[in-house]
């Protein structure tokens, strides 16, 4: 039994820095890693990004030569264009991104954080599998950096497949890189799907008691959504590329038409996954703009229900809706206009959600502080790069846009602009519970503008470039495309720029920002559960089960 | 809710365990949702050995599921049974690897008590008698708990008179 435990003062944190931190089962402290990984690996990753857009500057190849790669264009000298390079730009650009970023930061970061508080658990189901999640993803993080740095293709280092991996490329480049890209796919998947199956468990079993589905936070919901689909679709991925390795390593032929295999086979179960893959990233930051906006407009959110459903309808949908991204792949007729129908289909959710933000905010008193400013940019953005793809979802348009710089910019809209603002909302909006300081409202502010404009600046002209046939993944371009190119780096530079700002504001505010007492320092449309604790929130929260009281509000949510 | 009393003509007994939101049908429609759509990436394979490559990963993601809700039911598998009788009472309790705790005393000597502060959890309800001090319903709710003392204790006189 149970022998009763009873001690007349308080439990005190005996641990150290090394145990706190590195052994933690603490789902708030392994939120908290996840989004400081996240953050330096986001650096990483934009780095990239900078030096690809200075390249594409001015036609012609002036930094990334075969002589050496250079930040300094030395005129005088000669520079052969080195593609190996720019292809691997663009490739770990893109595999950061995916699966070591806005994922970790979203679905690792604030779902841990936030969703067993939200739902009223103590912990998450499985804490020390949460703790392996946390560091299966830093060990894919850095066999993933390691494959950047091996041997790869063309006697160089690195791969440059692009992050879609697609045979016969991926099996026939030479070295031991993309091994290691595989490697680190993989790990970051054993990551994700044990982190997803964690979310799963703890939503569904751990809910406070009268917390029925429909009486979760949206951002709970979110989170749950997302961990579903992570669960349905990495292991498609996991699939996908072992049968790359062995393709590459022990002579199978699953793609190779030379042994009887199919590459197109790659794409489908490629996408099968990767479709997916882009509502995983979305969803949370769906669930945290959902706060935001209720919050700052002072109403409660419109229509729950249809809320909730759109969540789940985007998710099973984007099951079905994969072949899009492979139309002048060879598709018959029949097939095209299937993928076609079912990807318009989606508009349907994804407008039901807008136009309840939307009404959220009708005849609400609206205070534009800065997380209210990022889920307005959000919401601006998300729906010019939704609207943009109801364009590509066409399958004749898309026979001129696929491969163009018209996608490039849809899917940023969506992704770099739609859930990076999220996750910037997300912090903003979070900061004072998670830290118990607060950031300088300013600095807030001029972040935002400085990072809307930067990127609007940067993709608005891709659309013109992918209008005017500019195709995608190349070092260099024709004199005719030369204009917006220099406006688009332009932006990228402006970004870049409040990015770096965004270090300096959370290490400012971490330090020396102004300390928050007040368990809800918003106001009372934030009335979830994690505003009735202190902040930051105690180590242990919510060991007795807390009153439906606390959560159970009689309008919506 | 998470305990229930039961009265016989000569005791009367009380139930309690951990509050698990999700019901077994529940846990049937998830799986069953899971493995429908995990077959959906199978179709456009069929025929092909690419099928057999993925087929394991995918009955693997299900297996997963599947044992972690398990586990999750498994790790709240506390049950808790008191008897009180005039003359004894009892209290058993169940862990979740299927271990019992047991703990008698005269029911003249029971005591039950409730620590606002200083225990695992506010509200903390133990009984005390034969020498030991146990715990019950630590699992419960706040206004559980608290609801919980006030019967216990009424039960105790009432099994006493």
């Amino acid at each position: 039994m149970a022998d009763a435990a009873i001690h007349g003062h308080e439990h005190h944190d005996e641990r150290g820095f090394f145990t706190r931190w590195f052994m933690s089962t603490n789902h708030k402290d392994i939120g908290l890693l996840y989004l400081i990984t996240s953050a330096v690996v986001g650096l990483i990753s934009v780095a990239f990004t900078v030096y690809m857009r200075m390249e594409l500057m001015e036609p012609g190849v002036q930094y990334m030569c075969a002589e050496g790669a250079r930040f300094i264009p030395a005129a005088t000298s000669e520079c052969t264009p080195n593609g190996h390079l720019w292809n691997v730009m663009i490739t770990y650009h893109g595999i950061l991104m995916m699966f070591f970023v806005v994922i970790p930061a979203l679905f690792g970061g604030f779902g841990n954080y936030f969703m067993p508080l939200q739902i009223g658990a103590p912990d998450m189901a499985f804490p020390r599998m949460n703790n392996l999640s946390y560091w299966l993803y830093v060990a894919g993080t850095a066999l993933g950096i390691a494959s950047l740095l091996s041997p790869g293709g063309n006697g160089q280092l690195g791969s440059g497949v692009g992050w879609v991996m697609y045979p016969p490329l991926s099996t026939t480049e030479a070295g031991m890189s993309m091994d290691l890209a595989i490697f680190a796919v993989h790990v970051s998947g054993a990551s994700s799907i044990l982190g997803a199956i964690n979310m799963i468990t703890t939503f569904l079993n751990m809910r406070a008691p009268g917390m029925t589905l429909f009486k979760v936070p949206l951002f709970a919901w979110s989170i749950f959504v997302t961990a579903w689909l992570i669960l349905l679709s990495l292991p498609v991925l996991a699939g996908a590329i072992t049968m790359l390795l062995t393709d590459r390593n022990f002579g199978t032929t699953f793609f190779d038409p030379s042994g009887g295999g199919d590459p197109v086979l790659y794409q489908h179960i490629l996408w099968f996954f990767g479709h997916p893959e882009v509502y995983i990233i979305i969803l949370p930051g769906f669930g945290i703009i959902s706060h935001v906006i209720s919050t700052f407009s002072r109403k409660p959110i419109f229509g729950y229900l249809p809320m909730v459903w759109a969540i789940i309808a985007i998710g099973v949908l984007g099951f079905v809706v994969w072949a899009h991204h492979m139309y002048t792949s060879g598709l018959s007729l029949t097939q095209q206009s299937y993928f076609m129908l079912a990807t318009m289909v989606i508009a349907v959710p994804t407008g039901v959600k807008v136009f309840s933000w939307i009404a959220t905010m009708w005849g609400g008193s609206i205070e534009f502080k800065t997380p209210m400013l990022w889920a307005f940019g959000f919401l601006f953005l998300f729906t010019v790069g939704g609207v943009t793809g109801v364009v590509l979802s066409q399958a004749a348009v898309d026979r001129a846009y696929h491969d163009t710089y018209y996608v490039v910019a849809h899917f940023h809209y969506v992704m770099s602009l739609g859930a990076v603002f999220c996750i910037f909302a997300g912090i903003y909006f979070y900061f004072g519970k998670m830290t118990g300081r607060q950031y300088p409202e300013w600095a807030g502010k001029l972040h935002f503008w400085a990072m809307f404009i930067g990127s609007n600046l940067t993709f608005f002209p891709q659309h013109f470039l992918g209008r005017q046939g500019m195709p995608r993944r190349y070092i260099d371009y024709p004199e005719a495309f030369a204009y917006w190119n220099w406006w688009s780096s332009v932006g990228a530079f402006i970004s870049f720029a409040s990015f770096v700002f965004f270090f300096g504001v959370m290490i400012w505010s971490l330090t020396r920002g102004a300390r928050v007492t007040a368990n809800n320092y918003w106001n009372e449309h934030a009335d979830t559960l994690e505003w009735t604790l202190p902040s930051p929130p105690p180590e242990h929260t919510f060991e007795q089960l807390p009153k439906q009281s606390d959560w159970d509000r009689s309008h919506a949510h | 809710m998470p305990y229930r009393w039961t009265t016989t003509p000569k005791q009367r007994n009380l139930t309690l365990w951990p509050h698990r939101s999700l019901p077994r049908r529940g846990f049937a429609a998830m799986i069953m949702a899971t493995f429908a759509l995990l077959t959906v990436p199978l179709y456009p394979l069929l025929g092909t050995v690419v099928l057999w490559g993925l087929l394991p990963f995918l009955l693997l993601a299900v297996a997963a599921l599947w044992w972690a809700l398990e586990r999750s039911y498994r790790d709240g598998d506390i049950l808790e049974e008191l008897t009180l009788s005039p003359d004894t009472i009892h209290l058993t309790r169940r862990n979740p690897k299927g271990d019992r705790q047991d703990w008698d005393c005269n029911t003249h000597w029971a005591r039950a008590e409730m620590h606002q502060k200083g225990g695992p959890v506010p509200f903390y309800v133990t009984l005390t008698g034969n020498g030991r001090r146990v715990e019950i319903g630590a699992f419960l709710s706040e206004p559980e708990r608290q609801n919980l003392y006030g019967e216990l204790a009424e039960a105790l006189r009432a099994a006493r008179s």
